[in-house]
């Protein structure tokens, strides 16, 4: 299996999905002729045309509407937000109508819509541009959310949320975009359904459920950890709403004890819904109460140091895991 | 001169008293009758009163304490009187050797001095291999404190058939967490004794076991004793019950919001019946055949802990209404415990009713020593046959249970042939 960064499994998705179905295209600030701020769609416009990569004014209410009433009327848009944190001013066109519209008009419209772009903090962004969305949008019933935290999870799940007749949020990562990692080859199609977990690495001791960016931590952690013999289960989730409950609950079933580990804030959010979910579905098997690792409850600061103790960081993780392990 | 004073024998049949309420208390100046205490006898909540004069110098017996008549319980004298003597002597005090071969094993061993008496025994019974010295090793709980385990622990315990009480918790707030329960199996920790177990996920716990009350010690007593030495046998009697249902309305339309009920016209049919068919009105003691001259029906009414029967007297005499209001009067009494002796004794016959629960008919248990017992069914929608034609009735069944000593077959029979007569046409009672 050959390795593809992140950016490049994302616009391999893209690519392929629009060779395949002329009813997809691409539209975004900058998707065309800059060929990405993050250069995720580059290449793109000069394969397909101006009329399938379409660059947009700084219009995120705009286009994000433009882009739901032509899902309406039978295209299958791809809806790029140069980074999540510009989604607010659309807000009100993916909760109002997107999520809304096969409700509202009895099942008469579809809307196959897919956005996507860099959630969460990158690197010194500061407070209003390092937001981790993921709580807001999978708060939602009505739209899919992924975060896929691999190249190869990146690639498969974008696909499938092509050919998705729902709206799908697809939340990528700025700091995401350059990891490596084994993609199936071309010509090698491979579709990972929606709703679906992955098993990250196997354990027996304790349970971590991680996506997005801290997946890494999380990995980082467990290694860490596995030297002093305490060894983690890593399961990623990758879609969020609907979640795979099941497989996290069978891990947990497993290794009796779980941490979540999140970018976002710690007041609600998914990793609170899954705790909540788990200690219904595994209580019985629980011999410690689920531990979450988050980012601290504040505005992003600025200053690399403070972003760095606001993330969380392996050294949380692997003090939440001996918590909950009752291991000094 | 100080003196020790002892629990009175508070009724003819009490055998131990539980000292219920202190009323009096120590450095209280007593006069003779003052309320020292109230004691919960067999029979009732009984007032204690004090023989004599002086200060309550030292309660002796606390609240709740079971003891024998006799058994000291305070100490009265003079202000500021030594009492050290007497508290010396009331605790070397032993009861009397008690030969009455009527008294229940158990009772015997009850007049505990505080000092032995064990904390309630509600808990269930624990059970330990001795054997093993990890698994001896009780972890420093103290009774009544919560378990903590976590979820899987619990589960666990519940599989491996585990007292958690047994183990020690290693978590935060002694939490039992696996490793705790894992380290106690591989010490070869008990199993609980029952190890047949039923269907996975079930705990099959011990009773709870709780001390009798002294009204159910006297209910087993008497009860046992009624069934084993009385020759009982039944007869049952089918009654229309039209008429009683018209006469009730009648009466209870004529009535200004008050209300009989039909066990209040029941109690009077059936003290008329005894009225004009004496025989079934009679008690066997000791040999001899009491013909009582009065009608005193004892009527079963339930209360918490068991039931009482509070004596309607001369109820063959009394009108329905007044019936009716003592009996409300007593039950409302019984259940708060406020019968006298008096009330509670000496009746001629009784009756019981479960109608209202739906029992069709029911042999109880006699009263002794009454020769005959009532017991009332439930009014129920039965064919019945009216001037020769089958109808859609009322019909209530009676079972008579009859002491075959003093109440024949025949004589039973024609007593519920009488009764039958005045429930079917209430009227006939005036005449």
């Amino acid at each position: 299996m050959r390795e593809l960064r992140y950016r490049e499994a994302v616009r391999e998705a893209i690519r392929e999905e629009m060779e395949a179905d002329e009813k997809v295209f691409l539209m975004g600030e900058e998707v065309g002729h800059y060929q990405g701020a993050y250069k995720v769609s580059e290449g793109l416009l000069s394969q397909f045309g101006e009329k399938r990569v379409i660059d947009t004014p700084i219009a995120e209410a705009g286009f994000a509407g433009i882009g739901i009433g032509a899902a309406m009327t039978g295209l299958r848009p791809v809806i790029e937000f140069m980074t999540w944190n510009f989604s607010f001013v659309a807000f009100d066109q993916i909760i109002s109508n997107a999520a809304k519209i096969r409700q509202m008009s009895g099942g008469t419209f579809d809307v196959p819509i897919v956005f996507r772009g860099p959630n969460g903090a990158a690197k010194q962004v500061a407070s209003q541009h390092s937001h981790s969305v993921d709580p807001f949008y999978t708060n939602i019933p009505g739209i899919f959310v992924v975060m896929p935290a691999t190249p190869r999870d990146a690639k498969g799940l974008l696909k499938t949320a092509i050919r998705c007749n729902d709206p799908v949020i697809f939340l990528e990562g700025e700091t995401l975009y350059n990891v490596k990692g084994e993609v199936p080859d071309e010509g090698e199609e491979e579709l990972i359904d929606l709703g679906r977990g992955r098993i990250g690495r196997e354990g027996s001791d304790c349970t971590i459920v991680a996506f997005g960016r801290p997946y890494y931590e999380a990995m980082q952690a467990a290694e860490k950890l596995a030297q002093d013999g305490i060894e983690c289960e890593i399961v990623d989730p990758r879609t969020l709403r609907p979640l795979d409950i099941e497989l996290l609950a069978e891990s947990v079933r497993k290794t009796h004890r779980c941490v979540v580990v999140h970018e976002h804030w710690p007041y609600g959010g998914p990793g609170a819904e899954i705790v909540d979910q788990l200690q219904r579905e595994a209580f019985d098997w629980l011999d410690a109460p689920i531990a979450r690792v988050g980012s601290l409850d504040v505005p992003m600061p600025y200053a690399s140091n403070l972003e760095d103790f606001v993330l969380p960081t392996v050294e949380r993780i692997t003090d939440a895991v001996r918590n909950v392990s009752y291991a000094k | 001169m100080a003196k020790i004073v002892g629990l009175p024998k508070l009724s003819p049949t009490m055998e131990e008293g539980t000292l219920a309420k202190w009323v009096a208390q120590e450095g209280d100046t007593i006069e003779v009758d003052d309320l020292l205490a109230e004691v919960e006898t067999d029979k009732a909540t009984m007032e204690f009163r004090s023989f004599d004069k002086g200060v309550l110098l030292k309660i002796l017996a606390d609240e709740g304490d079971t003891l024998e008549p006799d058994t000291p319980v305070a100490i009265i004298g003079e202000e500021g009187e030594d009492i050290a003597d007497l508290i010396e002597e009331a605790k070397n005090y032993s009861p009397k050797s008690d030969s009455d071969s009527d008294s229940d094993s158990d009772s015997k061993s009850k007049s505990k001095s505080k000092s032995d008496s064990e904390p309630e025994s509600k808990s269930e019974p624990e059970s330990k291999s001795g054997s093993n010295t990890a698994a001896a090793q009780k972890p420093q709980r103290k009774s009544g404190d919560r378990i903590f385990a976590s979820p899987l622990v619990r589960r666990m315990a519940r599989e491996e058939d585990v007292d958690l009480a047994d183990v020690e918790g290693s978590g935060p707030h002694g939490r039992i967490i696996k490793r705790d329960l894992d380290a106690f199996l591989e010490g070869g920790g008990a199993r609980k004794k029952s190890s047949s177990s039923g269907a996975a996920g079930w705990e099959r716990k011990a009773p709870v076991v709780e001390k009798a009350s002294q009204m159910r010690k006297a209910i087993a007593r008497r009860l046992t004793e009624s069934k084993q030495t009385v020759p009982h046998f039944y007869l049952t009697i089918d009654v229309d019950a039209e008429g009683l249902i018209a006469t009730r309305q009648q009466m209870n339309g004529s009535l200004d919001g008050e209300k009989v009920s039909f066990n209040d016209l029941i109690i009077k049919a059936a003290a008329v019946a005894l009225r004009r068919y004496p025989k079934a009105n009679a008690s066997w003691i000791d040999g001899e055949i009491h013909w009582h001259q009065v009608v005193d029906v004892s009527v079963a009414v339930a209360v918490d802990e068991g039931l009482v029967t509070p004596v309607v007297r001369d109820a063959d005499r009394k009108g329905v209404l007044d019936i009716s209001r003592e009996v409300k009067d007593l039950a409302v009494r019984a259940r708060d415990k406020k019968l006298s002796l008096e009330e509670m004794q000496n009746g001629t016959f009784s009756i019981s009713n479960l109608g209202m629960y739906g029992i069709e008919e029911f042999a109880a248990v006699i009263n002794p020593p009454e020769g005959a017992l009532l017991a009332v069914g439930a009014l129920r929608d039965a064919p019945t046959i009216r001037d020769g034609e089958l109808a859609m009735g009322k019909r209530m069944k009676l079972t008579l249970s009859c002491d075959h000593r003093v109440v024949d077959g025949a004589v039973g029979a024609q007593y519920l042939q009488v009764l039958q007569r005045l429930l079917e046409t209430p009227s006939t009672m005036l005449l």
